[in-house]
């Protein structure tokens, strides 16, 4: 009965994640429903991949992030407001706390309009900054669609972005041109580490306010490749925040559009597309999700023998050990086997406290949709309660920290080598015994020797 | 007090028998090689065998001993516990003979009938047991701990 029962609990979730891994309800926030028309290819593509879009107006009474204090959706895309913020039901407090109980955002904001000093907040406990006017787009002279932006240079044509780091996975590469229309530039803060950038302004970029009608830019904040178009936020519960500059390049106009920039007069399609793709895929852990299978660790044994005991809770010291972890990595519907980038490494510590041991980990095995990483080391001499740790937090993946503990013994008394085992002790080993001979001829010598000195001697005195 | 008269009584007679057929009684100005060997003969003529059995063996001790601080000091002390049995197995066999030395040498003449006992009132037989029951424990450990 209760196996038939989590079968069919197995049926349902597999039902569930059959699209992202953490669920497919999805809030979508849009103020004025009518610009739902000019978002229908954005929409239609994330229903086409198993989303179930709920557009609410941020003033329905109904809205609400919470059920009953769980969560009532899975992730939240937000487009920008036309008030003066989001309403009550998502004030910056229920947006965090909604991040808190493991939800994704993704917040879209346009530099059309004056962004909502609401939403600024949240922003800056996020330490994301916007200019302080609130109301800038980014413009550059030599990166603009001569087509649509021939005067006001504030469609910005920007190549797909690469790798952040050589030692991290690019989710959003590929070929291709981005176009951002009115592009809300911001910069990022430097005491949240776990902020990450994905597209940034070009160097000839900088921030301007078309109301404030000055011939020169005063007091620039940031400018170029310091102001950020897309950012990202991987909190530390995995739960994922994502702040898109520019909302009309979501538009239906702009994923079909023609663009061209000036100087080289080539003429190209926009990528919009396939970026809104990489990005919502992202952003709803669609990709970058790490799953941790099996993890085991046995002493090393030179031949595969079965009588080797698999995660023991004891060892000793200065034993061999293999140590294997086997993870996987989601991708759009499936798991995959996880490939560690090629500047990085898997990591194992052995730690008591601090690390003894901090080892590489490297590829042994691949299964259908996971892959085995595994080390072999030996235990530090020194006993106590130790523990297999494997702590992996990388930009754009969900974070992997496991933690088992084992214990180390010191050696048992009649496991430690003979005293003739070891040569620099056969001075002392000879000298005893020689102490016990000497003794044993000492002893012989004495009882053949005694009475009759003294007897002599007793004669003698009397 | 009356044991160390006792010892000055006996010893007289040996003196003078020693000096009937050993060296020269010492001169005021003799030089420290004539004292050395004066004192050398003393000793082999006035010690009884088994006080000399005695020093024989505990000179053996240190000698065994020295050899195995020099080797520490030398090679280092890696199997640290046999280093510590084998040299205090030396030390402690040179305590316990000495002890047996002090039971059994002082009063060499004062026993009886061949039953020798010390100024405490332990006779030979029962401080020799309790030197070869102390040993036997000694060694013991010493065979333990250097494993």
């Amino acid at each position: 009965m209760r196996w038939c029962l989590s079968l069919l609990l197995f049926c349902f979730l597999a039902v569930v994640n059959a699209l992202s891994s953490s669920g497919n309800r999805l809030l979508v926030v849009l103020e004025d429903a009518t610009e739902k028309e000019s978002y229908s290819t954005f929409l239609g593509d994330l229903e086409a991949r198993g989303y179930n879009p709920v557009v609410e107006s941020p003033k329905s009474d109904k809205l609400s992030l919470f059920e009953l204090g769980e969560r009532a959706y899975d992730h939240v895309l937000l487009f920008p407001p036309r008030s003066k913020g989001f309403g009550p039901s998502l004030s910056p407090k229920n947006i965090i706390e909604f991040m808190n109980k493991d939800g994704n955002v993704l917040l879209a904001l346009s530099g059309k309009s004056t962004t909502p000093s609401a939403i600024s907040s949240l922003l800056l406990e996020l330490d994301l900054h916007l200019s302080t006017d609130r109301s800038s787009m980014v413009v550059d002279h030599f990166n603009y669609d001569i087509h649509s932006a021939a005067e006001t240079h504030d469609v910005l044509l920007l190549q797909r972005p690469g790798q952040l780091r050589p030692d991290t996975k690019s989710f959003f590469d590929g070929e291709g041109v981005l176009a951002f229309p009115s592009a809300a530039p911001h910069t990022l803060g430097d005491s949240n580490p776990l902020l990450a950038p994905i597209l940034s302004a070009p160097v000839t970029a900088y921030s301007y306010n078309p109301k404030e009608d000055f011939g020169s830019v005063e007091d620039v904040v940031a400018s170029g490749s310091q102001l950020a178009l897309v950012s990202a936020m991987q909190a530390r519960n995995s739960a994922r925040f994502t702040l898109l500059g520019s909302v009309e390049s979501l538009q239906d106009k702009w994923f079909s559009a023609t663009v061209k920039a000036p100087g080289d007069g080539k003429e190209s399609e926009t990528a919009n597309r396939d970026f809104a793709k990489q990005l919502t895929a992202w952003a709803f852990k669609e990709t970058g999700v790490l799953k941790v299978g099996k993890i085991e660790h046995h002493l090393a044994q030179d031949s595969e023998a079965p009588s080797v005991e698999l995660n023991p809770k004891i060892y000793r010291i200065k034993n061999e050990t293999v140590f294997s972890i086997e993870v996987s990595e989601y991708k759009y519907d499936k798991y995959v086997p996880f490939e560690v980038p090629e500047n990085d490494a898997l990591q194992l510590e052995f730690t008591m406290l601090s690390p003894f041991h901090r080892l590489d980990l490297q590829p042994s095995g691949k299964t259908e949709n996971s892959s085995i990483y595994s080390t072999k080391f030996t235990v530090p001499d020194q006993h106590g309660i130790f523990s297999f740790r494997v702590n992996y937090k990388r930009p754009f993946l969900t974070s992997i920290e496991e933690k088992h503990e084992v214990t180390v013994r010191h050696y048992a008394h009649d496991e430690y080598p003979r005293s003739w085992k070891i040569s620099g002790g056969w001075v002392w080993i000879a000298g005893l015994w020689s102490v016990v001979a000497g003794f044993l001829a000492f002893v012989i010598m004495w009882l053949y020797s005694a009475p009759t000195s003294t007897a002599s001697t007793t004669k003698k005195t009397q | 007090m009356p044991a160390k008269r006792t010892t000055a009584a006996t010893a007289t007679p040996s003196i003078t028998k020693s000096l009937s057929s050993g060296p020269k009684t010492l001169t005021a100005n003799s030089s420290v090689s004539e004292i050395v060997h004066h004192v050398w003969q003393q000793y082999l003529t006035t010690t009884p065998e088994r006080t000399m059995l005695l020093d024989a063996f505990m000179a053996f001790l240190v000698l065994i001993g020295g050899i195995q601080f020099v080797y520490c000091v030398l090679a280092g002390n890696y199997p640290f516990n046999a280093f510590l049995s084998g040299f205090s197995a030396a030390v402690g066999q040179f305590v316990l003979t000495a002890s047996l030395r002090m039971q059994t040498s002082t009063d060499k003449a004062k026993g009886a009938n061949g039953m020798g006992v010390g100024s405490d009132g332990v006779s030979h037989e029962r401080a020799f047991a309790d030197y070869i029951f102390g040993s036997l424990i000694l060694h013991f450990f010493c065979i333990n701990f250097i494993n």
